[in-house]
This record gives C-alpha cells, sequence and structure tokens, in this order.
C-alpha cells in the first residue's frame, strides 16, 4: 500500500486541508480584532506562531490515532475491519465545507462592507446621501461651479477644472485688523502662525510635515479684513487636506512654548517688512495717520507692545470667536467633483459646532476735517512721498469706477501720472497706486520713489494737480477703452489657473455675499462711463480727505514746508 | 496615534503611490523651425482660452555687459521698451496698454527676454512690437540718458528698502570676483553712470541679432498662419556683429573670506553663505532637486526648521541654487535680529555640516519626491508659461526630456544618489564665503570671526567691494 493511500485513509489529508482553513478563518478574526483594538497588534505573531507549531502536531496526531466508537486509540491498536474512518471522513469533509462556506463569506463581507468595520464607529448615517447643493441658476455663471452650505454656517464653493492633476484650496476667515483693538493689534496675523503650531492631535510640525510629504504646499496670509490660508496639491492629497484643515480648526492647541517661539518669529517678520523698509515704514504710519477712529489704523503685524503683550486668554477667545465654521468660506478649485468635496467636508467639518456671529465692527470712520501730514526723517538715499484719500469698500460700484481710474492715472507706462512725472519731467523715479478693497471704506493710495534731492513739494503739488483736472474735466474716451482693455484682460488672465479661480470666488463671495458676482464683473465694467469716473474722482480728491506722508532726511522736511 | 490617524495615514500613503504614478507633466505637442539667419522659432497650439504667450530670447545677457560697464544689456532692455519702429516711447506703451497686453523686456545673466501675454486677436500687434523692439529699437540717447539716471536712483532706492533684495548683486559679485557671473544684473550706480550712448549703439551691434535668437510662442493661433507670421518679422533680421565670449567655469573657492556690508541703524542683519556649485546640465539634477528641497527649499526644510521653526530667530531661512550654461552659485540666505547675527549664522552653518555628513535619509526623500511632483504641474498650467518653458530649454540646449523624463529621474534616485549630489554641489562649512548686510558697528566684531573680513557701506555706488 502506497505512502499516499495511507495518508488518505487515516484521514491525514483531510485534517490538514481543515487545519489550513480553519487557521485562515482564525487569523482572520485575529485580525479583525487587532483592527478593533480589542487585542494587541502582537497577537497576529503569536497566532502564527500557534498555528504553525499545531500544524505538523495535528497531522502527527491525525496518522497515529484513530477516533473509534470506544473512543480514540493508536491506528496500531485498531481492528481494521472494525475502523470507522471511512466515517471519520466524511465528518472531516463536512467540516471543511462548513469552514471554507464561513471564510468565503467572510472574505465577501469584508469586500461587500468595508464600512462593517467594528473598528470606526464613524457617523455615516449622519452624512446625506446626496448633499443638497447648488449651481448657479444665471446666465454667465459657469454650471460646473457648485456651493454648498453646511449646517454649521461653513460655505463651501467648488470650482472643477481638469487641465491639470492639481487642486487650490482656499480658506477665508473673516478675521483681520478690523477686528482688533488697543492691545490685540496683529494677533489676527499671529493666528495665521499660530494655525501651523500644532493641534491636540498632530504635534507641533506635524501639520506641514504630513501635508508637503503627500506633495502639498500651503501658505497664508492676512489682511485689514481677512486671514486666508492656501493649500496647492496633487488631487491624490486631497483627503489629507481636508482633514488636516478641519483638525486644525477644530483641535487648535495654543501651546505657551509655541507661542513664545512664534513671538520671535513674527518680530523678525515685522523687522523685514516694516523697520527695515523705507516703504514699510512710510505705509503703516499713514494708516496710523489717516483713519482716527476705525481699526484700519492698525498695522496688521501688530505695534511691538502688543505682539509682547498678548495673552493666552486674549488667543484662545480670539480663536473660538472667529475661526468658527459660520465664519469661514471653504473655496476649492481644480481636478475635484463637488460630491468628492461635500462629504469629505461632512467628515472633517461637519463636528465643529458653529459659534455666535463675531461681534460687528461698530466704528465708521468720522468725514476727514482737513489735509493730514506725516514726515518721517531718516537717512534715505532716495525719498519716498506718499498720499492717501478715503474711498469706498469693495463691494460699492464706485470701487469698480476707482479701479479703472487709477489705471489711467498710475496703471503702466502710458498712464497720466508716469508720463508727466517720471518720463516728461523727471521728477519721480516711480509713481503706483491701489484701492483697500474691504469690507468698510478704506483709502485709495498713491506711491511714489523720489530721487536725491527731489522738490517732493513740487512733486505733490504735480500730483494733485493731475487728481483736480481728472475730477474738473474726466477721461477721454480712449483712457476709458484702454483701462477697460486692461481690467478685462487682467480678469480673464487670472482665471486662466485654478490658482486665480480660487482666490476670484472667494473674494466675490466674501466681500460681496455672493461668488456670482464675480461673473457680472466684465459687463460692469464695460459699462462704467466717464461721468462714473469723473464723479467718484470729484468725490475723492479733494484736500480736506488727503493724507500725505513724506520719508526723507531732515533736509527733505525743509523742503515740503515751503 | 489613534486608529483613525493610523487610517487616514495609511489611505494617504496609498493615494500618494497612485499620485506618484499620476505624474505625467509631458510638454504640450510643438514645432521647432530654425530660420535661414539662425533664428529659432518654437510653436505650440494652445486653444483653452483665447490668449497668446510669447517669449523672446537674445543670448548674452549681463555676462557680455564691456568691462567696467555693468548694467549696459539691463540699460538696453529697457530702453528698447522706450521707443521702436515708428513710435516714441509715448506710442509704444500706449500701443500694448491700449490693448490690455502684458510687455516686458529685461536682461538676465546670459540673455536678454522679452516676455508677452496677450488676447489672440492682438497677435498681429504685439509680434510687430516685439519685432520693432529687437530690430528697429530707436536708442534715443535723450531717452538713454532718463533711463540711465532712473537706474541709478532705483538702486539706491533699493538700498533704503528690503536690504535681502540687494543680497545676490553683493554675493555674486563677492563670489565670482572677475567672473562675469559676478555682474550685477542692473549694473552699479557706478558703472551704470559710466557707459556712453555710442557704447550702447555699438553694444547694441554687437550682441544683438537674428543667429542670438528664440522665440517661443504658445496659445491660441493656428499654426501654419503663425509660422509665416513670425517668418516675415524676424527671418531678415541681420546677425550679431561680434562673437559671444566663451563662458568658462569660475573655481570654488577654498578657505572663508567674509564681506560685511554697513547699513548703519539696521536692526536686523541678512546674510548669505555660499559657494559655487553646478551647472543646469548637471546629469545627477533629480537628486540635487531633491537634496535641495530637504535642506532649504520648503517650509518643513531642515534649514527654516532649525531656524525658525524650532529656534524662533528668523521669519525664514532656504537654500538657493542657481542654474546657468556654467557653475552657479549654492547659497544659504536668511535673515535674523542685529544681536543674534553670529548665534543664527553659526546655526546654519551647523545644518550644513549636517547635511553633508548625515546626507538625506528614506523618509526625507520620498517626502520631497512627492512634493516636487505635486507641486510640478502648476508650473506648466497657463500659455505663458509654457512658452518660458521652451524657450528656457533652446537657450541651454536641452531637449523635451529634460521635462518630460524628470519624474521618472526623480523615482530613479537613491539615497546613495542624492548624497552623490550633496558631495559634488554643497560646500563645506569650511570653504565658504560670507555676505551680511547689517549694522557694522554692532556686528563687525562677531563676524571678523568668521574669516577674513572685508568691509564696505551700503551708500558706495558699486557692489563690488
Amino acid at each position: 500500500m502506497s505512502l499516499f493511500s495511507e495518508l488518505r485513509r487515516r484521514n491525514v489529508l483531510r485534517v490538514a486541508l481543515l487545519y489550513v482553513i480553519a487557521a485562515l478563518l482564525l487569523m482572520w478574526i485575529v485580525r479583525r480584532a487587532v483592527s478593533g483594538n480589542w487585542v494587541p497588534v502582537w497577537a497576529i505573531e503569536f497566532m502564527l506562531l500557534l498555528l504553525a507549531i499545531g500544524f505538523p502536531v495535528a497531522l502527527i496526531f491525525a496518522w497515529v490515532y484513530e477516533i473509534t466508537p470506544q473512543g480514540l486509540k493508536k491506528g496500531v491498536d485498531v481492528d481494521q475491519t472494525q475502523s470507522i474512518v471511512y466515517k471519520t471522513g466524511q465528518k472531516l469533509n463536512a467540516a471543511v465545507a462548513v469552514l471554507a462556506v464561513l471564510g468565503v463569506a467572510a472574505l465577501v463581507g469584508e469586500r461587500l462592507l468595508p464600512e462593517f468595520e467594528l473598528v470606526r464607529p464613524e457617523p455615516v448615517e449622519e452624512i446625506p446621501l446626496r448633499p443638497v447643493y447648488d449651481s448657479s441658476e444665471l446666465a454667465g455663471v459657469p454650471k460646473e461651479i457648485t456651493s454648498y452650505n453646511m449646517a454649521n454656517g461653513m460655505r463651501i464653493i467648488v470650482w472643477p477644472d481638469h487641465d491639470i492633476p492639481n487642486v487650490v484650496l482656499y480658506n477665508f476667515v473673516r478675521a483681520g485688523g478690523r477686528n482688533e483693538y488697543p492691545g490685540i493689534t496683529g494677533l489676527s496675523h499671529f493666528f495665521e502662525h499660530m494655525m501651523f503650531s500644532g493641534t491636540t492631535t498632530h504635534k507641533p510640525g506635524e501639520f506641514d510635515r504630513i501635508m508637503e510629504t503627500a506633495g502639498a504646499a500651503n501658505n497664508a496670509y492676512t489682511t485689514n479684513d481677512l486671514t486666508v490660508y492656501q493649500d496647492w496639491f496633487p488631487r491624490a492629497a486631497l483627503e489629507t487636506v481636508m482633514e488636516l484643515e478641519g483638525d486644525r480648526l477644530q483641535n487648535l492647541a495654543i501651546d505657551p512654548d509655541v507661542v513664545d517661539s512664534e513671538r520671535g518669529v513674527i518680530y523678525s517678520e515685522r523687522r523685514l517688512r516694516v523697520d527695515n523698509d523705507n516703504e514699510g515704514r512710510l505705509y503703516e504710519q499713514m494708516l496710523a495717520t489717516a483713519f482716527v477712529a476705525h481699526p484700519y489704523q492698525f498695522p496688521v503685524i501688530g505695534w511691538p507692545s502688543d505682539i509682547e503683550g498678548w495673552t493666552q486668554g486674549d488667543l484662545e477667545s480670539y480663536f473660538k470667536t472667529y475661526y468658527a465654521p459660520n465664519n469661514c468660506t471653504l473655496v476649492l478649485s481644480g481636478a475635484v467633483s463637488p460630491e468628492e468635496i461635500f462629504l469629505l467636508a461632512e467628515r472633517y467639518f461637519a463636528p465643529i459646532p458653529a459659534q455666535p456671529e463675531p461681534p460687528p465692527v461698530r466704528t465708521v470712520e468720522p468725514p476727514q476735517l482737513g489735509e493730514r501730514r506725516i514726515f518721517i526723517d531718516v537717512e534715505a538715499q532716495a525719498p519716498l512721498l506718499h498720499l492717501a484719500f478715503h474711498a469706498g469698500r469693495a463691494a460699492d460700484p464706485e470701487t469698480r469706477h476707482m479701479g479703472l481710474l487709477l489705471d489711467i492715472l498710475a496703471g503702466g507706462n502710458s498712464s497720466r501720472l508716469h508720463r508727466l512725472l517720471v518720463e516728461e519731467e523727471e521728477i519721480a523715479v516711480s509713481v503706483g497706486a491701489f484701492q483697500m478693497e474691504g469690507f468698510d471704506p478704506g483709502l485709495v493710495y498713491f506711491y511714489l520713489t523720489l530721487p536725491p534731492g527731489a522738490d517732493i513739494a513740487l512733486v505733490e503739488a504735480r500730483v494733485l494737480e493731475e487728481l483736480t483736472r481728472v475730477a474738473v474735466a474726466g477721461v477721454t474716451r480712449a483712457e476709458l477703452q484702454k483701462a477697460k482693455n486692461i481690467v478685462l484682460a487682467d480678469f480673464w488672465r487670472s482665471l486662466a489657473t485654478i490658482e486665480g479661480k480660487a482666490a476670484a470666488l472667494g473674494r466675490y463671495a466674501v466681500f460681496t455675499g455672493n461668488y456670482e458676482n464675480l461673473f457680472s464683473a466684465p459687463e460692469e465694467i464695460s459699462a462704467a462711463t466717464a461721468e462714473q469716473l469723473q464723479a467718484v474722482a470729484s468725490a475723492v480728491f479733494r484736500r480736506e480727505n488727503m493724507t500725505v506722508g513724506v520719508l526723507g532726511s531732515g533736509d527733505d522736511a525743509l523742503d515740503v514746508e515751503q | 496615534m489613534t486608529f483613525r490617524c493610523a487610517a487616514g495615514l495609511a489611505l494617504s500613503l496609498l493615494s500618494l503611490v497612485s499620485g506618484v504614478d499620476a505624474f505625467e507633466v509631458t510638454l504640450p505637442a510643438h514645432e521647432r523651425i530654425v530660420l535661414d539667419n539662425g533664428a529659432v522659432l518654437i510653436l505650440s497650439e494652445q486653444h483653452d482660452v483665447p490668449l497668446i504667450g510669447l517669449e523672446a530670447v537674445v543670448h548674452g545677457g549681463a555676462v557680455t555687459d564691456p568691462d567696467g560697464l555693468n548694467g549696459m544689456a539691463s540699460l538696453l532692455a529697457e530702453l528698447i521698451q522706450h521707443g521702436a519702429g515708428q513710435r516714441d516711447a509715448a506710442a509704444f506703451a500706449d500701443a500694448f496698454e491700449s490693448v490690455g497686453a502684458r510687455l516686458r523686456a529685461s536682461a538676465e545673466l546670459e540673455a536678454l527676454r522679452i516676455s508677452a501675454d496677450f488676447m489672440a486677436r492682438d497677435a498681429e500687434l504685439m509680434i510687430e512690437l516685439v519685432a520693432d523692439m529687437l530690430q528697429r529699437p530707436t536708442l534715443d540717447e535723450q531717452e538713454m540718458i532718463k533711463l540711465q539716471t532712473r537706474s541709478i536712483n532705483l538702486i539706491k532706492a533699493a538700498k533704503g528698502g528690503d536690504p535681502g533684495e540687494l543680497l545676490p548683486d553683493y554675493g555674486n559679485a563677492f563670489l565670482f570676483g572677475a567672473h562675469p557671473y559676478g555682474n550685477p544684473v542692473s549694473g552699479s550706480e557706478e558703472t551704470l553712470a559710466a557707459i556712453s550712448h555710442e557704447q550702447l549703439l555699438s553694444y547694441y551691434g554687437d550682441f544683438f541679432g537674428g543667429d542670438r535668437l528664440i522665440v517661443s510662442v504658445v496659445g491660441d493661433f493656428n499654426m501654419e498662419a503663425m509660422k509665416e507670421r513670425l517668418t516675415a518679422a524676424f527671418g531678415a533680421w541681420r546677425p550679431a556683429g561680434a562673437e559671444l565670449p566663451e563662458l568658462w567655469a569660475a573655481s570654488r573657492i577654498t578657505g572663508r573670506r567674509v564681506l560685511l556690508i554697513d547699513k548703519p541703524g539696521a536692526t536686523q542683519t541678512y546674510f548669505w553663505i555660499g559657494n559655487i556649485g553646478v551647472a543646469i546640465d548637471y546629469p545627477n539634477r533629480a537628486s540635487l532637486d531633491l537634496a535641495n528641497t530637504v535642506f532649504g527649499g520648503r517650509f518643513t526644510s531642515m534649514l527654516n526648521k532649525e531656524l525658525r521653526v524650532e529656534a524662533g530667530l528668523t521669519y525664514g531661512a532656504r537654500a538657493l541654487l542657481q542654474r546657468l550654461s556654467r557653475p552657479g552659485a549654492v547659497v544659504i540666505s536668511s535673515f535674523t535680529e542685529t544681536a543674534r547675527t553670529i548665534e543664527v549664522v553659526e546655526m546654519a552653518l551647523d545644518v550644513l555640516g549636517r547635511l553633508r555628513r548625515s546626507g538625506v535619509d528614506d523618509d526625507a526623500a520620498l517626502s520631497a519626491r512627492n512634493y516636487i511632483m505635486g507641486q510640478f504641474p502648476p508650473r506648466l498650467e497657463t500659455a505663458a508659461q509654457r512658452a518660458r518653458q521652451f524657450a528656457m530649454l533652446e537657450q541651454y540646449g536641452l531637449d523635451a526630456s529634460y521635462i518630460n523624463d524628470y519624474g521618472a529621474m526623480l523615482e530613479a534616485t537613491s539615497v546613495e544618489s542624492i548624497t552623490a549630489a550633496i558631495d559634488d554641489v554643497y560646500p563645506t562649512p569650511e570653504n565658504v564665503s560670507f555676505i551680511l548686510i547689517g549694522d557694522a558697528a554692532s556686528i563687525r566684531e562677531a563676524v571678523a570671526e568668521l574669516g577674513p573680513l572685508t568691509e564696505m557701506s551700503i551708500d558706495e555706488p558699486r557692489f563690488r567691494p
């Protein structure tokens, strides 16, 4: 009789098969138990070892012993005519079949029901299967843009664009310099730094480490109106980024050690942007002078004494008030679908509780009653001249007109002020202009760099003449058309990238209350008239509405007074 | 770590794997044509938006500035925007600004570059303007004198601005010495003032011409019509009058040397520590990119982590690699409050020493690889970016594989190849050039400990000591 037949007769092969199937099933159960944190991880290795030792033992046992009606006996002691190995074999077959069916059921169950984890009691039932979200009904607004209001008040806007396999995420937090008061100036900006500095679930440094490991870059900036968080990442990093963004809104840790170290970083940033940069120095003093009541007077980076003085309490209450989901607008643009964003948002942002609306900024800057002047006396080879006028808010229609007007006045080499001051009279080295576009009325701002020994009073007089001229005589049709072409081309250029799309959607959503307004911009720009530009010029360019600042050495001061 | 994080991490690791597979930045289809006069055209159609990006590059740049006349190429770049063809300075500015186009000429170390970005409907006008700037600039003497004065005053103004902006000019001048890579691109107050109209005209004749030209156009146009238009616009341009001087590789400095630029009253010291590295065609470039990303190329880099995140002593610290036809600078750059200057400089040197000794481990390499790959696609998103990329490749004699094979090269890097790049490129802390801009009275003594000290004032009208 061959060995093989004897192995079969003694059911050794069946026992081996049964053992293997039972072992696989057992390992599956142990793995589930480990992932459910019911038993420690080493249980897997322990069980493997046990099963490996048990295998030869079981086989030897099956070879040596037989089951008889009288119980277990050594095979050699059994009268082979009375042997019931055949019946035992059938029982073993049945056991193999049952275990195999169980095993298949477990595997199928695991595949089909990935959420059948005893592991992660995710509030699956709370996720609406089809989130309620909207595309715009308005003509001219791309239908692929979708927005969604979460139950906790967070607003999410998604603009899918699959040109490149990347995504841009912007989180606009309505907290900036305007929400501060003496004692906590610079706190919004400080928070911008603290938001990268660890949570109760991620140690300091982890946020950036995980993000960069996933291929993502990030940054943030703070203005007088907003703190804006930005992530740029490959599509594959989407969930990681959403999780990290949700985590820092929900679980920010304000660790006193990190606070102290970041104070040092902020000081260095202040020295960089303000103290060691003449433009920065003058700009800070200009805002502090032009506004006497409204908090736009505070430097976004903060006054040094406040940078030193923030308390843990200030930080905690500021975070609770302003970093609430109902104070945030999340904008994503790039290789994503709205459905996946809304599902991820429900997973990572929904648990963050809403807070009461932040207190309104009540102070309105009173009308300026007469021109204001400042002079900063420092050794500077090239003096600086800045002029600022109170003007409107981002959402005012006049702000659009002022934007066009500033292009005509200082927008490029063909602009009026550049041509006059830099090219023809050569009394300035460069001239530029911008307007603050925020929630509250801001400034229209001109900044000029002058040659050494410049006649500053003359330059100022020339600028004022030009501003008066445009208020009295308006702009030409050609100038208006040029300004429209520049603004429109810049508008379309900005929407050529996913970065530009996210920035523009967010800006319109935040400052005008609705992202759809972005798409009426071209029409509004085209519709602007020369009369409207003249009207905004005469409303704004008035001496009593003006602040003038000069940075230069003492000799230049005499010049100004003449 | 809770299970949720572990699961999240596992998930993101999985998605990273797929992210790596998805790295497919390839240059779009394009045509390269060499005209009879040697000018090279590169064209690529891209019709998603009605915009066109155009990049015109003339080989040469600040390395061809005549001796003692640094800023020549830069001044010429300004001047060709101030009158060309039938248009005077005002009409020229008006022509492109009226249609909302962007047009800018500037000098770089190895080229003069014109970048234009405009609506497709304005292609004819814009090509005419670019062709006029290159072939028919007015080069009016009065305009030149005006721009010369303005350029000098802009440098004076910059000396009152962020000193970090000036570090590369002082740094390259000190590091490269007499090598042309030490030329300050915009010139200095002294050298700009020395340029005469006659010298400028002869420079234009010698260093500008069709044989030096690359024109790269990407965007919403018809290939055949654009080919014809560009050939008509640039095909008849004469060749340049003089040979391009052959550049040599500058030798690395050995030992240390220190240049202190005194800015009295500065509350912060701005510093630059460097030596000479490698050229743009360095074969192990993917490993070098990884090394530099880990060392000083992102927020969690070794330098930024140590100096900013952990010590809170600066707003930022980074490492920069200059990629040119011959070996360029490799540099650490940061700043800190005056009183902590030496402490922070020594910290930066420690980090450099650690990079040289310990290299980059597997985790850091993987992370940097993902980071580089993840951040790459937005660099080639618009027509203007692509036009610039094509022109850059042509300028340095590189082919499309420089971009198309980059993902595979990054994949193929190893700890060993990265270590080799570090050994090739980064100096040891004992062999570096230091440039510091700050309040000399407060830091002179401590700075002198770093090595042999040279000192100058920020008010001196030059960048070379």
